[in-house]
């Protein structure tokens, strides 16, 4: 096992990675921005190196830096979280080169997954179902007319480097196509540098459902059940829930063994996630694998009794998994919600500043994930994500009631939060049923 | 600042920590400008450049014969070459041998055979690894022999400069050297040979006075430090501090001793496109490499042969052609001049929403591929010039460019050329005999530059001597007045076998204000004086000064520009097609003449 690992990344998951390390005897080194002197995992772990400007283009997206401050720290792995380097295939690679172990899969598969249209010819290939579209990146909006002609409307144009939403548009019909073709490549290409993009058939209305998967070095994959993810605001989750409740158990069984399949196709080494968008006929495709640990990786901790992080450093150290796919027991039901610094009024931009007052919430099946404390100024240049409040109930119904108590009971003063739109999004009866879908936002709270 | 006090330490190590990472040498590499640790094999993805702040690294000759030659065409000449130590300078054989078996290169140059786009070609390569890239015999020798051979084997030379300059070590014979290769280059380029000369960052000294600035074409990559004496050596003579940027290849484009700064990733692309535009590339199907060749331009000996296309009975059908494909379109386009007065036609001459040469060029010819300055002293940018396709035969173009809005206009002076321009033009159109390709001029000005510098560097000698190559040039010219023909101004680009004239441009001695003010002491009669001067195509065409009215379909704008280029393209064809065909020293004698009769 190693004795000391740094954590390339920031905010809570480099609160949560540091947290796992301390009860595994590991210790940590923290690498901070200029902005981020009195952030949380600078001040927690055992040791911390200053990277850079606030920029993360020269700061936390610096791998060169980095590597110099694991080398000069003398830190045997690093944990890239996510977002940031989490899926540079470049980063992982160096790390290996340097004599540090990359906490994920290694470099080839962080860039074969990464590459849309590669994943889905790979899935393609390995006979995994994918959502009916071009096999063959599409060049230019003509093309891209030609070629929704044979899918069917409506169709879905996405940036083969894509994430986060960005590049990505819907279109009902031809022109609306043509508009939103150039719009989004141009989106693609100020955004991920490439304007490589291909088109699926839209799925109405269907559901994000997400398979965890652990693989160790020795061969042995296994899935820990489902997330539902539907609920999203411009392809950004905001509500999180595990097992996914809207489909039968022999649904979700048949979806993590395709998972498995999908992650054995390339040999996945690792946590990762396959996502698939399942329509109303429990029908399920793949969209995209995950190389990296997720944010909403808490509710399946929650559900499995499991600590993924431990998981992965461990799988890292090259240690066999503890469990077999029969050990693996889904309990009960967690929901996590996201808290933002943002206000929903004002279209849900971003609200820096400093927090003057906080109470967070706590009790039987109740868990935060943060780094934020009182008196911290959340800086402009990073991710708006202050909180993940996670509840863990026996049933839907309970942690449902849990997750309302426990957002009452949240205070957090000083910047504009999103937590009475997740209020809402609680007390809507179509969440409340069960029947939110991918549009449920969109559709019903704006 | 708000601290917070955790319980942290005291962990149980099990057992020692084994690996200690490090970085392995040569992961990282550090850059030349911004100082910022890079990650070696991104730099090398990224054409050995910075992939933070854009600066270049230098480049080995090995990794440049990779960016720009095909892959393992290259075959080197003259490797080894016996070493001497002139001056038997202390040390000097045993700092060969040291550099020798670290950069395993035989010298500070590389030279050999190589394809780079399907085209054989001479390619050198100077390594500053080696002394700096400086020349001493050896140097010397391998470029010699290379200019020598590519002479013999009639191909073209391809040199990547980079050099401290003549080699200290061996004396004056280093010296001989920059003789040596600028007398190997003559002949390359007596035997009508292309030598295309790129200067890499840092390009100074001997090899600048040498074989560096002889190129038909030179290049040079951005920021690269080119020079004869080296920065510090002129701060210390004339104790000043030099201005920024002095020296570098933008600074020495506008001194007008580039033809183009190319970036390193467009490279390979510009020179495989220069090497189509001199005629190389398939002259028969044989001699390029199968597979090889990105569409293969028209040899050079194409140029001269009259082929299909280009008889009267071309331009009959084209202008059918496209009068039917109009019609269609719900167009009915007229062939002919609208009647105007001459007033009206100067004014429409000088709009600002007339057409450019830029604009004709873009419309009418194919990769264009700009080249500036004088080899002098300035890139005048009133004058644009370069290489271009017309329907796959090269040709050189040269335009008069006045701007759109004010400040293009104070880029471009208006369109009133200094003597730069003047001399620009006339060294592209010297190249364009060299390599026998024909000469278009595009004429849209009020007159050469009326001012103070322009006096200074000799306006009316950079004219005159425009006249008198011009008249002799071995090559068809055709001079088209786009707008305003300003007198010996655009007298300079239009001695030509051919002048055509827009329907709405004008060409006349002076403006019809300084006619009216010189003759009737009263510039207010000027639109009265433009129609006595007969300045307008029509009435120019009658007097037998123009050759061809071009009709504009309206006005000359934006949206007439694809009518006007229906209507130029098949005569343009018939013109090369005609001049073409005839003997070089017919077409001067046709030119005499044309001009003799007036």
């Amino acid at each position: 096992m190693f004795q000391k690992l740094l954590i390339a990344n920031r905010g809570e998951i480099a609160v949560r990675i540091i947290r796992a390390c301390r009860e595994m005897g590991i210790r940590t080194v923290a690498v901070y921005s200029e902005a981020d002197r009195e952030a949380l995992h600078t001040q927690l772990a055992d040791e911390a190196v200053c990277i850079g400007p606030a920029l993360a283009k020269e700061s936390y997206l610096d791998m060169e830096r980095i590597l110099s401050a694991a080398v000069a720290t003398h830190a045997e792995a690093i944990h890239p979280g996510f977002g940031f380097l989490s899926e540079n295939s470049r980063f992982a690679q160096a790390c290996g080169r340097c004599g540090i172990t990359f906490i994920g899969p290694d470099a080839r598969m962080i860039q074969s997954m990464g590459n849309k249209a590669q994943a889905r010819k790979t899935m393609v290939e390995a006979g995994i179902p994918v959502i009916p579209g071009t096999r063959e990146p599409v060049q230019d909006a003509e093309e891209a007319a030609a070629r929704a002609e044979a899918i069917g409307y409506p169709v879905m144009v996405k940036a083969a480097l894509g994430g986060g939403g960005k590049g990505m548009r819907t279109a009902w019909t031809q022109e609306e196509l043509t508009e939103k073709f150039q719009t989004a490549q141009l989106e693609a290409k100020a955004a991920f540098g490439g304007g490589t993009m291909y088109l699926e058939k839209y799925v109405q209305s269907p559901r994000h459902v997400e398979v965890q998967i652990l693989a160790d070095r020795h061969g042995h994959t296994l899935y820990l059940g489902t997330r539902d993810c539907s609920v999203q605001r411009g392809h950004q989750k905001v509500v999180e829930e595990a097992p996914c409740q809207a489909i039968s158990q022999e649904t979700a069984r048949k979806m993590g063994e395709t998972a498995v399949r999908a992650a054995r196709a390339v040999g996945y080494v690792n946590a990762g996630t396959v996502e698939f968008l399942v329509d109303k006929d429990e029908k399920f495709y793949f969209m995209e694998m995950n190389t990296r640990i997720q944010v909403e990786h808490p509710v399946t901790e929650m559900v499995t009794g499991l600590d993924l992080i431990k998981e992965q450093i461990r799988i890292a150290a090259g240690e066999k998994l503890s469990l077999s796919q029969e050990d693996v027991a889904v309990g009960g039901h967690a929901i996590e919600c996201r808290i933002n610094a943002e206000d929903p009024e004002r279209k849900f931009l971003p609200c820096p500043g400093t927090i003057s007052y906080l109470y967070l919430p706590g009790g039987c099946g109740v868990r935060v994930d943060s780094a934020v404390y009182p008196g911290y100024t959340v800086p402009p240049y990073y991710d708006s994500m202050l909180v993940k409040l996670i509840v863990h109930g026996k049933d839907r119904q309970e942690a449902l009631a849990k997750m309302h108590s426990a957002l009452g009971e949240v205070v957090l003063e000083g910047v504009k939060t999103n937590v009475d739109f997740l209020y809402r999004i609680l007390e809507h009866p179509v969440f409340r049923e069960g029947q939110a879908g991918t549009d449920f936002i969109e559709k019903y709270l704006q | 600042m708000s601290v917070l006090h955790f319980r942290k330490g005291n962990y149980i190590s099990l057992s020692r920590g084994e690996r200690r990472p490090n970085v392995p040498d040569g992961l990282f590499v550090k850059c030349p400008s911004c100082r910022e640790a890079l990650y070696k094999e991104d730099v090398a993805a990224n054409h050995y450049s910075c992939y933070k702040c854009g600066a270049y690294f230098r480049v080995s000759a090995g990794n440049r014969l990779r960016m720009v030659v095909d892959r393992k065409s290259f075959r080197a000449w003259d490797e080894e070459l016996a070493q001497e130590n002139p001056l038997s300078y202390p040390g000097y054989e045993e700092k060969l041998r040291e550099l020798k078996s670290r950069t395993h290169l035989p010298e500070a140059v590389v030279t050999g055979s190589a394809l780079i786009g399907g085209i054989p070609a001479a390619v050198g390569v100077c390594d500053t690894r080696f002394l700096m890239g400086s020349m001493g015999r050896q140097v010397g020798e391998k470029i010699t022999r290379a200019f020598e051979r590519a002479t013999a084997e009639r191909k073209p030379v391809i040199l990547f400069c980079a050099s401290g300059g003549a080699r200290m070590q061996e004396g004056l014979a280093s010296l001989m050297q920059m003789a040596k290769t600028a007398a190997a280059v003559k002949r390359h380029s007596e035997a009508g040979l292309l030598y295309i000369s790129v200067l890499t960052d840092p390009t100074t000294g001997g090899v600048t006075a040498s074989f560096a600035m002889l190129g038909d074409v030179i290049l040079a990559e951005p920021g690269a430090l080119i020079g004869f004496a080296g920065p510090r050596v002129i701060e210390q003579t004339i104790g000043q501090k030099l201005p920024e940027g002095f020296q570098r290849a933008e600074f020495l484009q506008e001194c007008g001793f580039v033809d183009a700064i190319v970036r390193r990733e467009e490279l390979k692309e510009t020179l495989v496109k220069l090497l189509r535009l001199h005629g190389y590339g398939k002259t028969d199907a044989g001699q390029a490499a199968p597979g090889q060749a990105e569409k293969p331009g028209k040899p050079a000996e194409d140029i001269r042969k009259a082929d299909s296309a280009g008889t009267a009975e071309d331009i009959r059908k084209a202008d059918s052609a496209w009068t039917a494909e109009a019609r269609r379109g719900g167009r009915l386009p007229s062939y002919e001049p609208e009647p105007r007065d001459a007033w009206e036609r100067v004014k429409l001459s000088r709009m600002g929403s007339r057409l450019t040469s830029l604009d004709y060029i873009g419309e009418l010819f194919q990769e264009f591929l700009e080249l500036h300055g004088d080899r002098g002293s300035k890139d005048d940018e009133a004058v644009v010039g370069g290489l271009a396709f017309f329907e796959g035969r090269p040709v050189t173009v040269i335009g008069v460019q006045k701007g759109k809005n004010t400040k293009e206009n104070i880029r471009r002076n208006f369109g009133m050329p200094s003597p730069e321009g003047y001399r620009k033009a006339l060294r592209l159109m010297k190249e364009a005999e060299k390599f026998g390709r024909p000469v278009i001029c595009f004429v849209d000005t009020p007159g050469a530059y009326c001012g103070l510098e322009a006096e200074e560097r000799g306006q009316g000698e950079a004219i005159a001597r425009n006249l008198m190559e011009m008249s002799a040039l071995r090559v068809p010219v055709l001079s088209i007045f786009i707008g305003e023909g300003g007198s010996g101004g655009a007298l300079a680009l239009a001695v030509a076998n051919q002048v055509w004239m827009l329907e709405n441009a004008t060409y006349s001695i002076l403006s019809p204000e300084g006619f009216a003010s010189i003759l009737w002491k009263d510039s207010r009669r000027a639109r009265e004086a433009a129609g006595f001067m007969g300045m307008t195509a029509d009435a120019l065409k009658k007097a037998g000064f123009v050759e061809e009215v071009i009709p504009e379909f309206g006005t000359a704008k934006a949206e007439t520009l694809p009518d006007i280029a229906k209507y130029l393209r098949p005569r343009l064809a018939a013109f090369l097609a005609q001049y073409g065909s005839m003997e070089p020293e017919a077409l001067a004698e046709q030119r005499y003449e044309r001009f003799r009769r007036m």
